[in-house]
């Protein structure tokens, strides 16, 4: 807050999870928002796996939105996380909340769960403020 | 002024000191401002479950509780007598109370032993004043301290709210009280009517202090404030908020507080789809920084004694948007000038006074400013001086015809 400076990420302002897909609205936040930009999901627990899809960025805003039914892995544990990146290529952009003034986001900003197959997809804050998908198999609330 | 007679000490008893509710809140601020004024206050907890009390009370104030009920007072009986002492203790909080009839909200906190105990104390007390807190210890005051304490009956609610049986009971035994004090004067009129001969006094509950940081009327966010719980209507408001959203994209609505129909509330938000725009954001202790963030409050209660969150809320510069719902909202509100009431439980309603607001910044700018004003009738300055004069004036009565006094005999 005030004179404190927060690093280059993606702001994130509305998350829509509906009709099976997540769609996720923000602001490019201590960077340029020129040149191709694409959302980034990382699997937590093999983070090699990565998945892509295009971002539409516009001065700062940027907009972008995956299937869920891409969560899907042959070899699902029980709870698989993925962590948002916003990437143009050379710098990746955390996607998380970081400027407003509410503390706690975990509990406060819930969405709702949408099932793909037999996992539960939700997106959720992580302690940080920033944005993850959580993926349970059985979809249990 | 009763010339140099002390004052008397005055108790307040409360079912729960220890708890957070409203009736609490106000209490300790009603001890805080007497024994700054030089008062002898105490505040007696009929039951004990928590360690702390949870507001600011001034260390001057005397706390004393008739039963604990914290696991860690518990001493596991040791010789026979106190075996047989524990036995009857177990028994008789499993047997029903004899004077609390089961309407009343608090019935579930009261037993045997609890009432026991309670009347035992009531009985004791043959000086000062005691202030009861609602029905169930206003109807044991009633029947029990008779032994010249002068007795002052506070009700938190609004009449109409209490169930068939509380009411019978009211009419009953709230004239031998001294006062009957209420918070409304739709609820003195009601009380006046229902007690012919019984001094009944309001007294609104003061907010806790006046001196406010003031909201920012730019500010694009609606504050709500109270438990998650049906009474406070939050199931209209959520509705009422999702036909804003297309035209205020940009607008927040938080709602403070905790409670058991979270999850309900929840699922409200999410079959409207305003999980971007409303937010349930849990119990907070500095709800009046929260408060200074917004731009105006909204009250969607069904029922309220004063709702004192909107006074406060007031009291920051925050304009509101309430239902007309007994009672309150109307004594405080003047329509068109610190708020806007509507029509009760009508969530289009509501939803049409939101958006008049939230379309013209000017008019939140000037409703603030008018409600500061208002707010300033509920400071404790202006409020807590009524408490000061009613308990010196019963006191002075008591003791000015001593033997007929009322509270000899019941």
């Amino acid at each position: 807050m005030g004179l404190q400076r927060v690093k280059p990420h993606a702001e994130i302002a509305e998350v829509w999870p509906r009709d099976g897909r997540i769609r996720l609205v923000g602001r490019i936040h201590g960077h340029s928002g020129e040149g191709a930009w694409t959302l980034v999901l990382t699997r937590r627990a093999h983070s090699d796996q990565r998945l892509r899809y295009d971002a539409h960025v516009k001065g700062d805003r940027f907009e972008g939105e995956l299937p869920i039914a891409d969560l899907t892995t042959a070899d699902h544990a029980a709870v698989e996380e993925w962590d948002i990146h916003l990437s143009d290529g050379e710098t990746e952009l955390r996607a998380g909340r970081r400027l407003d003034d509410i503390r706690g986001k975990k509990k406060i900003f819930v969405y709702p769960e949408q099932h793909t197959g037999n996992i539960g997809v939700r997106p959720y804050y992580t302690v940080k403020d920033n944005l993850s998908l959580e993926c349970r198999t059985g979809g249990a609330a | 002024m009763s010339g140099r007679r002390p004052h008397p000490r005055v108790r307040y008893l409360l079912l729960h000191a220890y708890g957070r509710g409203g009736t609490i809140r106000t209490v300790m601020n009603q001890a805080n401002s007497l024994v700054a004024a030089g008062w002898d206050v105490e505040i007696v907890s009929a039951v004990r479950r928590r360690d702390d009390i949870q507001f600011p009370l001034d260390p001057r104030v005397t706390v004393s509780t008739i039963v604990d009920l914290r696991e860690a007072a518990y001493t596991p009986p040791s010789g026979l007598a106190d075996r047989w002492r524990d036995r009857r203790r177990g028994r008789l909080l499993d047997a029903p109370p004899r004077y609390i009839p089961a309407g009343e909200f608090g019935y579930r906190y009261f037993n045997r032993y609890v009432e026991d105990r309670l009347i035992a104390y009531m009985r004791a007390l043959t000086d000062g004043v005691l202030v009861t807190t609602r029905p169930a210890l206003n109807f044991l005051a009633a029947l029990h301290a008779t032994n010249g304490v002068v007795r002052v009956a506070q009700e938190h609610m609004n009449h109409g709210t209490h169930k068939r049986d509380v009411q019978q009971r009211i009419r009953e035994t709230y004239p031998r009280f001294d006062a009957v004090a209420v918070l409304t004067e739709r609820d003195r009129d009601e009380y006046e009517e229902l007690l012919p001969g019984t001094r009944v006094v309001r007294i609104p509950n003061a907010v806790h202090s006046l001196d406010q940081v003031p909201a920012r009327p730019q500010s694009k966010i609606a504050v709500a404030a109270g438990r998650l719980f049906p009474q406070k209507g939050f199931d209209m408001l959520i509705p009422a908020w999702a036909k804003l959203v297309e035209t205020f994209p940009d607008w927040q609505l938080r709602i403070y507080g905790s409670g058991e129909k979270k999850a309900e509330l929840r699922i409200l938000i999410e079959e409207h789809h305003l999980y971007n725009h409303v937010f349930l954001m849990g119990h907070t202790d500095r709800l009046d920084d929260e408060l200074a963030k917004a731009s105006f409050y909204v009250l969607s209660s069904r029922f309220e004694g004063l709702p004192m969150v909107m006074i406060e809320a007031m009291s920051h510069a925050l304009p509101v948007v309430s239902f007309d719902c007994p009672t309150g909202p109307a004594d405080v509100l003047t329509h068109g000038i610190d708020g806007l009431l509507v029509p009760p439980e009508d969530p289009d309603a509501l939803a049409d006074a939101m958006a008049r607001l939230m379309a013209d910044e000017k008019l939140r700018a000037d409703m603030g400013v008018a409600a500061v004003l208002t707010a300033a009738s509920y400071g404790p300055d202006a409020v807590h001086p009524r408490w000061e004069a009613l308990f010196t004036d019963l006191h002075g009565q008591r003791h000015a015809t001593a033997g007929a006094a009322k509270g000899q005999h019941a």
